[in-house]
């Protein structure tokens, strides 16, 4: 057995409202264990005082003290989790100047998050998986190059993609939208072999991620199952061409969003969540339904629009659906309202899980919904930046899936 | 004997001090105490599940974070239990279940308007201060009656 | 879930901290072995853990008050000794509750100063301590400061 991977945990809060459990059993289900960086109370007092944020609460005190204790590596660990409680001011301001710091002056690897006692194992689990890829993977996410006959699946929670790729070449794909996991999983395999004219078992490595990795990794026998962040970086980076250096990916999902900074095509920071529909591609899917339009022709249509005309806040699915019914029955033109709908999903984005990550350009935006030009161009607009969209973007996944499986092929041999 | 409420509710100092002069301190510890001896579900360290933030909406609102909410869970119950209570208002050393500062602002909130005696220290930083604070808890003590001579 | 079933239920332990210049952790210990042979006894760095039933460790804790009065101190706690999910070596670090006692055990001489008064009264002042926060610089005296220091130096 390999030694587990080492999580220092950052945190005030987790221990009373009842789901340190729930941290722990995520980190030791990807096989981490967390732990408690070790500082004398004399230390604490120092540290704390010259990192020169003045806050009350004592355990947010022993945080930072902590926090630089790793960074100037008077404690080891490989790699940092940081919780404080969600709705907590004074707990936000640390997390998110001790993400920074550590980013900043240090290459541990650095998870944040803002549980409430609702919070679960399953919940913590994608970014325990990610956290630790980054720390003991590093070998692995090294790769720039596809070799031999990879598959790649990626099982979303709207859409599953499967790519066929061939001497760093994709050569057959498939999309269908999910339905049932696994039969959507087969059935978008199958498109892509037969695109790529190649039989399941001259695949030599296969690779699963997305929501419903486990279920289809394990049909496939996959020599890799990963979760999306790490495997989207690496698709991201190989299909914009951008291997060196930094860039940041945004993701825009059916259910969730994801935003990563990237350096030599591994992940930095990542943040992942979105607390409502509102900001995901779910809620542009309901404006075209809205619209009488494909999800295909919303971002075109958006493209011709003014979003300012269409008072629109997609913070709550909800509310969003009642601006978008409102504007249609006031009148509203519809490229107007395609348009607000792109501005309030970005906008979304952009306030909630942008300010979480330092965004380096490039910035590369991947996924379904970034076919849907309405949306691209409303979040380069608020980033002031031309976005780049890599060809194949949304199947991201797929292909990081498929260029990270080509690293088991020798080990078959 | 009366039952006496500890602000640090983790302080060595004041749990000793009550108890020696003959009553009894509630802090923290009795509150652990009982969650750790108490069977359920497991949830470690502190047998703390995500119920008791739930609890906890009995003090504190639901847009309250839950750690505060936790935390009250524990000793809420204990300030309602309390006839009188000591507290040292320089603690700003003290974690745990010390460890959140809107917490123990809820705390001291709660103690102060119960209208029940409190009496109000800091720590003693000096053998003259320590002869003070020594001295002021055994008359505050010695007003409520039942302790030891 | 997993079911929990406490071990110890209807114990309780105690800490005992020994500040004492005559006598050590391992002094008391031997004694406290001598007078309750029937309690679980932890030696720690800093004193004792003891556990038994409610009135055992009460009667423990009293003869060990006993043996340095001013200078032994002593505090309940949640967990039985030992108990792995709190024990530094599982964690990595100190228990949240440590860096706590380590502040107040920095003080804690002036309180057995405060004892030592309590129990043998010298006669000295006894100042009042029922304040809250130290009071602010008299605005009176604060004035003078400012004179005094523009007089040295105009």
């Amino acid at each position: 057995m390999t030694a587990p991977v080492r999580i220092a945990q950052l945190s005030c809060g987790p221990e009373y409202s009842g789901i340190q459990k729930e941290i722990n059993d995520a980190a030791a289900a990807v096989g981490a264990e967390i732990f408690y960086p070790e500082i004398s109370l004399k230390e604490m007092q120092r540290d704390y005082g010259a990192f020169g944020l003045d806050i009350r609460s004592p355990d947010l005190k022993l945080a930072i003290a902590r926090a630089k204790a790793l960074v100037e590596g008077r404690i080891e660990t490989d790699g940092v989790f940081i919780a404080t409680c969600f709705r907590c001011a004074e707990g936000a301001i640390v997390r998110n100047e001790l993400r920074r710091y550590i980013v900043e002056k240090s290459t541990l690897p650095v998870v944040s998050y803002s549980f409430t006692e609702r919070t679960t194992a399953g919940t913590l689990l994608t970014r325990m998986e990610a956290l630790t890829t980054i720390a003991r993977r590093r070998a692995l996410l090294a790769r720039e190059v596809q070799e031999g006959l990879t598959l790649g699946v990626d099982s979303g929670s709207s859409t599953t993609k499967a790519v066929v790729m061939r001497d760093n070449r994709i050569i057959g794909k498939g999309w269908v939208p999910t339905t049932e996991v696994a039969k959507s999983a087969e059935e978008a395999i199958g498109n892509a072999l037969s695109e790529a004219g190649v039989k399941r078992d001259e695949i030599q490595a296969a690779g699963a991620t997305g929501y419903g990795r486990h279920l289809v990794g394990s049909r496939i026998k996959a020599d890799l199952i990963q979760e999306e962040l790490t495997v989207n970086s690496k698709g991201a980076v190989y299909l914009a061409d951008h291997q060196k250096g930094p860039c940041t990916v945004i993701d825009i999902g059916g259910m969730d969003n994801k935003a990563i900074t990237v350096y030599d095509g591994i992940p930095g920071t990542f943040t992942m969540g979105g607390i409502c529909a509102g900001a995901s591609g779910r809620f542009l899917e309901m404006t075209a339904k809205r619209l009488g339009v494909e999800i295909t022709e919303l971002g075109p249509l958006a493209m011709k629009g003014i979003s300012r005309n269409v008072p629109m806040n997609s913070y709550c699915i909800v509310f969003g659906t009642q601006s978008l019914v409102n504007a249609l029955s006031g009148g509203s033109a519809p490229e107007d309202v395609a348009a607000a709908a792109c501005h309030s999903v970005a906008e979304q984005v952009f306030e909630q899980q942008l300010q979480e990550v330092e965004i380096k350009e490039p910035v590369i935006m991947v996924g379904g919904t970034s076919l849907i030009e309405g949306l691209v161009h409303a979040m380069g607009l608020l980033l002031q930046t031309k976005i780049v969209v890599p060809p194949n973007s949304q199947y991201i996944g797929a292909v990081g899936s498929a260029l990270l499986a080509s690293g088991f092929i020798r080990e078959k041999r | 004997m009366v039952k006496v409420f500890i602000y640090p509710t983790t302080s060595l100092i004041l749990s000793d001090l009550v108890k020696r002069f003959g009553h009894e301190p509630l802090g923290s510890a009795l509150g652990i105490r009982e969650r750790i001896q108490t069977a359920g579900f497991e949830s470690p360290p502190l047998q703390i599940t995500p119920e008791e933030p739930k609890k906890g909406l009995h003090w504190a609102a639901v847009e309250v974070p839950s750690g505060v909410r936790g935390r009250m869970a524990i000793m809420g119950p204990q300030i309602d239990a309390a006839d009188a209570a000591i507290i040292i208002n320089d603690a700003d050393l003290a974690f745990g279940c010390m460890g959140c500062a809107r917490t123990n602002e809820l705390l001291i909130y709660l103690l102060r308007t119960k209208g029940m005696p409190v009496l109000n220290l800091i720590y003693p930083t000096t053998e003259e201060e320590g002869i003070a604070f020594v001295a002021a808890i055994r008359k505050f003590l010695g007003s409520l009656g039942g302790g030891a001579p | 879930m997993k079911r929990y079933i406490p071990a110890y239920a209807g114990t309780v332990t105690v800490y005992i901290f020994i500040e004492s210049t005559d006598l050590t952790p391992e002094d008391i210990a031997v004694r406290t072995y001598e007078i309750a042979p029937r309690a679980m006894v932890k030696e720690t760095c800093f004193g004792l853990q003891v556990t038994g039933k409610p009135e055992e460790v009460d009667g423990i804790v009293a003869k060990i008050r006993a043996f340095d009065p001013a200078h032994i101190f002593v505090k309940d706690r949640g967990f039985p000794p030992g108990d792995p999910r709190r024990c530094r070596a599982n964690l990595g670090g100190a228990r949240p509750g440590f860096h706590g006692h380590e502040f107040e055990l920095s003080l804690i001489g002036n309180v057995s100063r405060g004892l030592e008064e309590d129990l043998h009264p010298t006669g000295v002042a006894v100042p009042d301590a029922t304040h809250g926060r130290r009071p602010p610089l008299p605005v009176e005296r604060l004035k003078e400061i400012i004179e005094e220091e523009e007089s040295a130096h105009g």
